[in-house]
């Protein structure tokens, strides 16, 4: 490894940065980050979406994936998506009855018209934000797709946590976000990470809405 | 309905199927009863008893055969058709309930607006939100329900607006509703002729209330027909919190005109005018409570001489649901006020309980278990049939009903 002289404050506490990790740790992977997340409760928040983008130094999204957000016994499945942008996300329909997936959220809308059974081709999600699905037939049907263009992102286990490995030491900007969050609708923090083993603790401040009712039968509200 | 709108219609139907075939969805169901009843003889067979089974009218009798036809007809448009038989002395052996054009347009930034042509119950009871405007917390429906099915289908244009809050991160969906209509105008005789009742029986859009013999002024109970070229309106307006709460409000007014009679079914333009208010209520542990409550008035003018029938019912229902059973309790209140006299035949005041139990099995199978008591005092019992004034009715009934459903 070559060092020349830092030539702003920025490089320099950049390379001190690297230099420690290369020292400290032993391996050029960067830290660990684990966000623990918890209701108002003290009960543990599962199911989050928790997206942790590069301040400095930059770092690019996570390559995009193919995902599926498939519509079973009237109910989209998984509630929650999250991809890194340019991924695409195929709409199968396992119900015998026709839906009509729509969103009019502003980082992507689309409609996919009434069908059943046959394949419809993917919807492409190039901006980052956050898409609420809906059924224009069913409108009890609600999941979302959040679409990040972090390098890092995920879903809180039973315990409320969530990890990623291999996180280069720098600043981030770590959000949390939940289908039930009353407003604020979203937890955002500055954080440093990558150094080592670093947890983020995250407690709301407010309780959580309540869950959707489940198991009502389809015949009502028809 | 005239025949020539009841032609126009089926070939209405008939075009848009023909040319946008696409798959349908269909359902068929069959409801059977055990009824045990010592109902007075029923408003349905020309008496003043508020049951649909009286006492002559026990053991296994047919609840009802529904048929249902959902047609997409290309992207936003759909036709619903319900059919139903009674087994009863309605006009036609089966008959529609509700037949209307649906255009649902996607919603854009949060509003959706939805247009309905045809016919097809107002957006008011909160109890009825069962396929087949049925309630799924008892057999019976309340006093309000029961009377909405009765005398009340809106024959006419519908449209809504929907702001989905819920879609934008709120906790709150907001609709408001507007309707212009006809062919509704003896909406109200039938709470002149016999009050208040507690059943299912959905009046058809072809048929009549029952077989009426013996008294000549109520003597065909038709409720949908245009007397006075008039059309009546309703508007409304609901709020959702998330899934869990609903508040439903609706102002009623068929703007009829109350002088004018239509000798062929020998009865007025019944005006009637009625606000409904209705409030559910869900937890997460399978709680509901429904409130309703109904307050209006409805006046014919033979001759220039009014007749003013005042009329409100209230019911409070408590159900509790654990995987596919429920439990139901609920007690309803009604009165009916003729010219300010409680004594006038056409005046009565009642009460009443119900007790329910229902099994879910699979979608197919649902059976349900009610016990149904209501007392009434009504004035026309002593001045129509020299019967006290006083009844107390009681029903139990168990229902089975099994429900196909497919597409084409």
């Amino acid at each position: 490894m070559s060092l020349s002289l830092p030539t702003s404050v920025f490089q320099w506490v950049h390379a001190t940065s690297v230099l420690a990790l290369l020292t400290w740790s032993g391996l050029a992977q960067g830290g660990s980050l684990t966000v623990a997340a918890k209701q108002h409760n003290g009960k543990p928040l599962s199911g989050a979406v928790v997206t942790v983008e590069a301040e400095t130094p930059a770092l690019p999204p996570a390559p995009p994936a193919h995902a599926t957000m498939d519509q079973v016994n009237l109910t989209f499945v998984p509630d929650v998506l999250v991809v890194p942008v340019h991924s695409t996300v195929q709409f199968p329909n396992s119900d015998v009855i026709s839906h009509q997936v729509y969103s009019f959220s502003s980082a992507r809308r689309f409609q996919l018209p009434l069908y059943r059974g046959k394949p419809y081709p993917p919807v492409t999600f190039d901006e980052p934000g956050l898409v609420t699905l809906g059924c224009n037939i069913h409108d009890n049907m609600l999941a979302y797709i959040v679409v990040t263009k972090a390098p890092f992102f995920g879903r809180t286990d039973a315990k409320g946590e969530w990890s990623a490995a291999n996180v280069p030491a720098g600043r981030y900007r770590l959000r949390l976000w939940h289908p039930l969050l009353n407003e604020p609708l979203e937890v955002e923090r500055l954080i440093e990470a990558g150094a080592g083993q670093d947890l983020v603790e995250i407690r709301l401040s407010r309780g959580l809405r309540p869950a959707p009712l489940t198991g009502r039968p389809h015949s009502w509200d028809y | 309905m005239g025949l020539l709108i009841h032609r126009r219609v089926i070939w209405l139907f008939a075009v848009l199927i023909g040319t946008q075939a696409q798959a349908a969805d269909w359902e068929l169901a069959l409801d059977l009863r055990a009824v045990s009843s010592d109902g007075r003889k029923s408003f349905l067979d020309d008496g003043q008893g508020k049951l649909r089974f009286d006492e002559d009218h026990q053991g296994i009798q047919l609840g009802r055969l529904r048929a249902a036809w959902n047609q997409p007809l290309g992207e936003v448009f759909s036709a619903h058709v319900e059919a139903s038989s009674w087994d009863d002395d309605d006009k036609n052996p089966i008959d529609l309930t509700e037949a209307y054009l649906e255009y649902r347009p996607y919603p854009r930034a949060g509003v959706r607006s939805r247009l309905r042509l045809g016919a097809f119950y107002p957006p008011m009871s909160l109890e009825s939100r069962a396929v087949g405007w049925e309630t799924p917390y008892t057999i019976t429906p309340s006093a309000i329900s029961s009377w909405i099915g009765e005398e009340i289908r809106t024959l006419g244009l519908e449209g809504q607006v929907d702001w989905l809050g819920t879609r934008l991160g709120h906790s709150f969906d907001l609709q408001l509703t507007a309707a212009v209509f006809g062919w509704n105008d003896p909406a109200g005789t039938m709470l002149g002729a016999h009050g208040f009742a507690f059943h299912d029986r959905q009046t058809t859009l072809f048929g009549r209330v029952g077989a009426p013999q013996t008294y000549p002024e109520f003597a065909t109970k038709e409720l949908f027909h245009e007397i006075d070229d008039r059309p009546g309106y309703y508007v409304g307006a609901q709020a959702r919190y998330l899934d869990r709460a609903v508040l439903n409000l609706l102002h009623y007014d068929n703007r009829a005109d109350p002088t004018i009679e239509l000798p062929s079914i020998r009865d007025f333009a019944w005006l009637t005018k009625f606000d409904a208010a209705a409030l559910r209520v869900e937890t997460g542990n399978g709680w509901t409570v429904l409130l309703q409550a109904l307050d209006g008035s409805t006046y014919i003018a033979p001759g220039g001489n009014w007749l003013d029938w005042d009329f409100n019912s209230q019911s409070a229902l408590l159900a509790k649901r654990v995987g596919a059973h429920m439990l139901a309790v609920r007690y309803d209140a009604f009165e009916v006020l003729f010219q300010d006299n409680p004594a006038e035949a056409g005046s009565e005041d009642g009460h009443a309980w119900a007790l329910a139990y229902s099994f879910d099995r699979g979608k197919q199978w649902r059976f349900a278990l009610e016990w149904l008591r209501v007392e009434s005092d009504v004035a026309s019992r002593v001045a129509l049939l020299g019967e006290p004034a006083f009844a107390r009715e009681s029903k139990l009934e168990f229902s089975a009903r099994y429900l196909l459903s497919g597409s084409f």
